[in-house]
């Protein structure tokens, strides 16, 4: 699958809503994501109050919530991905989701649907609830989200863990707004690197010139609130001018340059 | 008890993205050494004492004893604080902690207002400068502490997302702090949140308590409190909660009655364990853990979370939970202003109906004591227009005609 969803070897993880704008909808932009050529897919089940999100993510999740949208919605559509094409799928989701349905049930259930890994923002290294032992026993991967300014001590106790990737943000700060990359945050890249982890690399990712900057750094870059605007727009537009697909497929196309 | 434990039994703990993990532990360290510094809690005596206005008296309310024919009442006025609730007692601890933490700017969530009054207040003293979240529902409802808080300089930042009330609030509180921590302060308002924030809070608001504790001249068989987060309620219970007696009760927003999405009751079936907003507890969450809408009458109890500690006392059964509706609250708001010519807030009004029929049950020769939380000046714009809702209107009619003239 790496050559048939790369292009020119970047690879571009792209973040979506599932049930936003609706469910059959965050199916469409799915399939337009891989189509456009993403390497893998960040599948985020919306939660109510999710407080990393900035403004962008956190509508999009509140209007998957209005439209009905449940968690088992999320793990179907998991498994109508698998099906349409055989791609990474990570889930990404909060505590609150994690925990209500139980943490190793949670973990099961997302490894049964065919996900590879999960991103629980929330629960980290000494306050994961069990989280990383499940994901061991469930034979997925459990992603620890890192940001600039961690101290190595704080590092080296997330990389105990044994992660194969770990997810960088840029910064620190909620998602969306657009990140500057500088000494500091590509220093950081490779420091990190040093432990001989894969990393994907996100937050404020807009443009190719982002993604050409970041990728000797890293191993992916993710590009989420980018993606999220793109479908609001096409979703949005009265005249239909593109479908929701095509919007998908045009933005990764756009951003691996 | 300890001044510092982080969990509570099950409940508790810090469940925050790792870009939070070293501002709350930077927090913890300085909380835990500036709570046994004698010069920082003497620094904290001085602002109690000349700017809060304590001791806050402790009101043998005769008349409404009398009236109910039952136990002898008492209500611990924290409405007479500057500021005009209880909220100022840690809004002062915590900015003076922040001060020393070398933190030049403030933020804050708030429901009724009183706790970004309160925030506001103590910044505009110490100079610092001082932004308050707050549900643009709320916003509407206690509109009149906005312009207290942009009087004293803050900037009120309204919230517009998930249901615009107090939860929201703290979301978007959060999500400023994770890329502010470095020179901001966030000023968590209740006994809830990531650790420490419910020992901190507790131990800044256990004053109330205390005093309680040195005014009382006679044996008080149970206390009652209003329970939003839960920081006046753990506040005025602290130095009782580790002794057999009195009874404790905690008063929970009933609302329109039950059922999803009308009240917001924490301590019985409705609710759940889970992990919301950095701490575990009990919340109103759906079967998939979606935070459920609340409703209660004051917007300081219209929160679907409760404090980990008074979820703890809750289980053991140290504390009892009752529910109060909207229309018993306003009852009891109506019974002390007429008994006692005292005002609660919204908020404290349902300490004061539990306060109501406990007093019947406990019987004559008993003594219970409320505490009054706030007074209710801030909603005037909900009683008035629950008590006298014609002619207010006509008020505000004329009254807004008068602006534009
Ligand atoms: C007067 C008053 N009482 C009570 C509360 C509820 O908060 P807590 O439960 O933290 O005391 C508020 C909150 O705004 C309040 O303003």
């Amino acid at each position: 699958m790496t050559e048939l969803n790369t292009k020119a070897g970047t690879k571009l993880i792209t973040h979506f809503i599932a049930g936003y704008p609706d469910i059959e909808s965050s199916y469409e932009t799915a399939v337009g994501l891989i189509n456009g050529g993403a390497y893998a897919l960040e599948m985020q089940i919306p939660f109510s109050d999710p407080s990393a999100d900035g403004p962008v993510i956190e509508l999009a999740c509140r209007r998957a919530l209005e439209k009905g949208f449940k968690v088992s919605d999320g793990f179907r559509l998991i498994e109508r991905i698998k099906e349409y094409r055989d791609i990474p799928v990570y889930l990404m989701s909060y505590s609150g989701i994690v925990y209500n349905m139980g943490i190793d049930r949670f973990t099961a259930k997302a490894a049964a649907a065919g996900v590879c890994g999960l991103i629980i923002p929330d629960l980290i290294p000494g306050a994961d609830e069990g989280l990383y032992a499940a994901g061991r026993k469930a034979g997925i991967q459990i992603v620890p989200v890192v940001v600039p300014g961690v101290p190595d001590s704080r590092l080296e106790e997330i990389m105990a863990e044994n992660p194969d990737w770990v997810y960088l943000a840029l910064r620190a700060g909620i998602t969306g707004s657009y990140t500057i990359l500088d000494e500091v945050n590509l220093g950081f890249l490779d420091k990190v690197k040093t432990y001989g982890v894969k990393i994907m690399a996100g937050f404020g990712i807009k443009t190719p010139q982002q993604i050409k900057t970041l990728i000797p750094h890293c191993d992916a870059a993710i590009a989420g609130s980018f993606i999220v605007d793109r479908i609001t727009s096409s979703y949005n537009d009265a005249a239909g001018r593109i479908s929701v697909t095509e919007a998908a497929a045009d933005a990764v196309r756009y951003l691996l340059g | 008890m300890s001044k510092y434990n982080n969990f509570f039994g099950d409940y508790g703990g810090r469940y925050v993205p790792e870009v939070l993990r070293l501002p709350l532990a930077e927090l913890e360290a300085a909380y835990v050494e500036a709570i046994e510094d004698p010069a920082f809690m003497a620094e904290f005596k001085t602002f109690q004492t000349d700017f809060i206005g304590r001791p806050t008296p402790l009101l043998h309310a005769v008349n409404a004893g009398k009236a109910l024919g039952g136990a002898d009442i008492y209500i611990k006025l924290e409405g007479l604080a500057n500021t005009g609730a209880h909220k100022i007692n840690n809004a002062a601890g915590q900015a003076l902690l922040a001060k020393r933490m070398g933190k030049t700017r403030v933020i804050a969530e708030t429901g009724a207002g009183q706790h970004g009054v309160a925030t506001a207040s103590a910044c505009a003293r110490l100079g610092l400068e001082c932004v308050i979240y707050m549900g643009t529902e709320d916003i509407r409802r206690q509109r009149p502490n906005v312009y207290w808080m942009e009087l004293f300089g803050a900037e009120v930042r309204p919230v517009a997302s998930g249901s615009a009330t107090l939860k929201d609030a703290v979301n978007e509180a959060f999500r400023d702090w994770t890329s502010s921590y470095k020179n901001t302060h966030y000023l968590l308002g209740s006994a809830l949140g990531p650790s420490p924030f419910p020992d901190m809070v507790r131990e800044f608001q256990s004053v109330i308590g205390n005093e309680v504790k040195q005014q009382a001249d006679f044996k008080i068989d149970a206390m009652v409190a209003c329970v939003g987060g839960g920081s006046n309620a753990i506040g005025f219970f602290s130095p009782f909660i580790d002794l057999s007696g009195p009874r404790l009760i905690g008063a929970e927003a009933g609302g329109r009655g039950p059922g999803p999405g009308n009240n917001a009751v924490r301590m019985d079936a409705s609710a759940k364990t889970g992990i919301v907003q950095g701490y575990k507890s009990r919340f109103l969450l759906d079967d998939d853990g979606q935070v459920l809408p609340t409703h209660s009458i004051s917007a300081g109890l219209d929160y679907p979370g409760i404090g980990p500690q008074l979820a703890e006392l809750g289980r053991t059964g140290r504390v009892e939970f009752v529910s109060v509706t909207d229309g018993e609250a306003l009852a009891a708001l109506k019974f002390f202003a007429a008994t006692e010519g005292i005002i609660f807030a919204m908020e404290s009004a349902h300490a004061g109906a539990a306060a109501m029929s406990i007093a019947k049950e406990l019987g004559p020769g008993k003594k219970i004591i409320i505490n009054m939380s706030g007074r209710g000046d801030k909603d005037i714009f909900i009683s008035a227009a629950a008590f006298d809702g014609k002619n207010w209107k006509t008020f505000l009619l004329e009254e807004s005609g008068r602006i534009n003239d």
